[in-house]
């Protein structure tokens, strides 16, 4: 990290200025404010029903026993296992074709090259409602829905711009002596991509990684349309459709299944945040 | 003469057979991600498109018949429409601000050498975080009337008066959704804020202090001038977000009661999946992306002028 801004707090005497303490007043409301719906989701995943009715807001004594019911009445399971290969698989595909996508476009060049780059960063801004209708036409006349490949296409498609955007300035960036004696020794374009540059980029891939990642894992619009079986739904519409079923007003135990739901993702965040931050921050700056 | 042309094709041929080969080997790298291109993205625009010039169920194989301009023309004429423009409008005019300088505020308190700064980056950043799923049932069950969070605390503290159905209500329901989305986008703003502080030239600021700046005239006529491209660019991420938003409003509302938080991308659905009526939700598709591109191109150009 860069140095901090010479503000508040560079001098030793400033601590207890009152624009000091108005500051971190700030940064903690602002925490409450950011975390607290959470640990109040928490909190109700530890009630019941008469509870939650009452306006309780601190669970005592803690109630346990919407966790294994949660679990077995959403089918937690199946839906965490879908959401992980459905996910991780687009994520996979995504990341080899930016790579790929991003070394050519890095590193070589060739007629059409800005026209290829504009139109593939058009997935960057097009919204995704625009390929809605024609792919679930085309899906259900392929016979795709409620297949795997119903979501990791699209998925893929729409996670490319990013990928393909923070590829190529990584590529941009990596000195041409690296190249220039690899093509001494004899290697051709793929050689060089695959055993010099490709490794050299382990930062980039690991942050195109995890954003994508979690970003498909919370997909909603074409999880809810191009899936209606409910055996191969993804977490988010698996979620919702209990909602309107099973657990109509039971919050305590939907509470508890939105708990489970998220863990994954919380988990994945803390080990992962610095990627991820890195990524999105590379992603909006660069532009 | 002659002699400078076979010496001319000699060199030439192999050059244009070199020229070739690596613009195949080119295309080979980009080749996958142009496939897919095409086949999730370019080819479903063309689709919609043309979809938006017919009248079509979806269920019969045929697309049914061409009405020209029809759709729109009924698209215009729909009030719901106007309201959903609004909405959208508003939803933007609103957010974008509020999110924008409550990041910016955030980004200057956490730029500072304070500890555990890089924890409370780290905090702010879990609402983007979470599936927006969890977050509008978190905020329908803080909003619920009788035992919700929200007016159970109103009324505990003696403003019982206050206390209202705040997503049934069609003059608070919009802003209700507006507050959840600002709740769970600041982190995204104040992450690109923050990493904007932190690349500003140091020796700019130096001067500025050497010169004898202090705090107040060091924020407002050094470092806010300096941040204006990403403060920009935190701008127009915001308003495009907001125009294409669908789940957090979905699953919230539904774009209810009565329309008043319905965006186009819910009144798309509604007209492909509810209401069966392909044509139309076409057209709307083909509006919100001429919206949302015509916005970025102007944002694009504000900002170059500047």
């Amino acid at each position: 990290m860069s140095p901090a801004l010479p503000a508040a707090g560079a001098k030793a005497g400033s601590r207890f200025e009152p624009a000091y303490l108005a500051g971190w007043v700030v940064l903690l409301s602002a925490l409450v404010v950011s975390i607290a719906p959470f640990l109040y989701l928490f909190s109700l995943s530890l009630m019941d029903n008469q509870q939650i009715f009452n306006g309780t807001l601190i669970a005592w004594p803690v109630r346990l026993a919407n966790y294994p019911e949660a679990w077995v009445a959403t089918k937690i399971g199946t839906l965490y296992w879908n959401s992980i290969y459905i996910s991780g698989g687009s994520m996979i595909v995504t990341v080899a074709i930016s790579a790929l996508a991003g070394y050519g476009l890095g590193r070589l060049e060739f007629f059409g090259k800005a026209y290829i780059y504009a139109l593939i960063l058009i997935g960057l801004t097009i919204p995704i409602q625009i390929a809605l209708i024609p792919l679930f036409v085309n899906l259900r006349w392929l016979g795709l829905m409620n297949t795997p490949l119903a979501l990791i296409g699209p998925y893929t498609a729409f996670g490319l711009a990013f990928g393909t955007y923070i590829m190529k300035a990584f590529f941009e960036e990596l000195p041409r002596e690296l190249e220039e004696a690899a093509r001494i020794d004899g290697a051709n374009d793929f050689r060089i991509f695959w055993q010099i540059m490709l490794p050299l980029t382990r930062p980039a891939i690991a942050t195109i990684s995890i954003f994508l990642f979690l970003q498909n894992w919370n997909e909603f619009l074409f999880a809810l349309t191009f899936i209606t079986d409910s055996s191969m739904r993804t977490l988010p519409t698996g979620i919702y459709a209990l909602i309107s079923s099973e657990f109509y007003g039971n919050y305590g135990l939907l509470a508890a299944a939105l708990v489970l739901f998220s863990m994954p993702v919380l988990i994945l965040y803390f080990i992962f945040q610095q990627q991820f931050i890195e990524g999105l921050t590379a992603g909006a700056l660069k532009h | 003469m002659a002699d400078s042309v076979a010496v001319h094709r000699a060199v030439a041929a192999p050059a244009r057979r070199r020229h070739i080969g690596r613009t195949l080997t080119a295309y080979a790298f980009v080749g996958p991600a142009l496939l897919v291109l095409c086949a999730f993205i370019l080819y479903p625009a063309f689709y919609s498109l043309a979809l938006s010039f017919y009248e079509w169920n979806g269920f019969t194989p045929e697309w049914g018949d061409f009405v020209g301009l029809n759709n729109y023309r009924e698209l215009v004429r729909d009030p719901v429409f106007w309201k959903v423009a609004l909405n959208s409008i508003l939803f933007v005019v609103v957010r974008t601000p509020i999110e924008v300088t409550i990041a910016f505020m955030l980004a200057l308190l956490l730029n500072q050498n304070i500890p555990g700064r890089s924890f409370l980056r780290t905090m702010f950043f879990v609402p983007v975080v979470m599936s927006l799923i969890v977050v509008t049932l978190i905020f329908q069950r803080i909003l619920e009337p009788n035992a919700g969070f929200l007016n159970t605390f109103l009324r505990n503290v003696g403003l019982g008066a206050f206390a209202h159905p705040w997503l049934a209500d069609t003059t608070t329901a919009l802003p209700a959704v507006i507050f959840v989305s600002i709740w769970k986008n600041i982190g995204f703003s104040l992450v690109i804020l923050l990493a904007g502080l932190q690349g500003l030239p140091q020796e700019v600021l130096e001067a500025a202090r050497c010169d004898g700046a202090n705090r107040r005239q060091l924020t407002l006529q050094v470092v806010t001038p300096l941040m204006k491209p990403i403060i920009g660019i935190a701008t127009v991420l915001s308003v495009i977000g907001g125009l294409k938003v669908f789940d957090l409003v979905y699953i919230m509302t539904r774009g209810g009661p009565t329309y008043s938080t319905e965006v186009f991308a819910t009144m798309l659905y509604r007209h492909a999946f509810d209401l069966n009526e392909m044509g139309i939700a076409s057209a709307l598709a083909v509006i919100m992306v001429l919206v949302i591109m015509g916005t970025s191109q102007l944002q694009t150009f504000l900002l170059r002028e500047r």
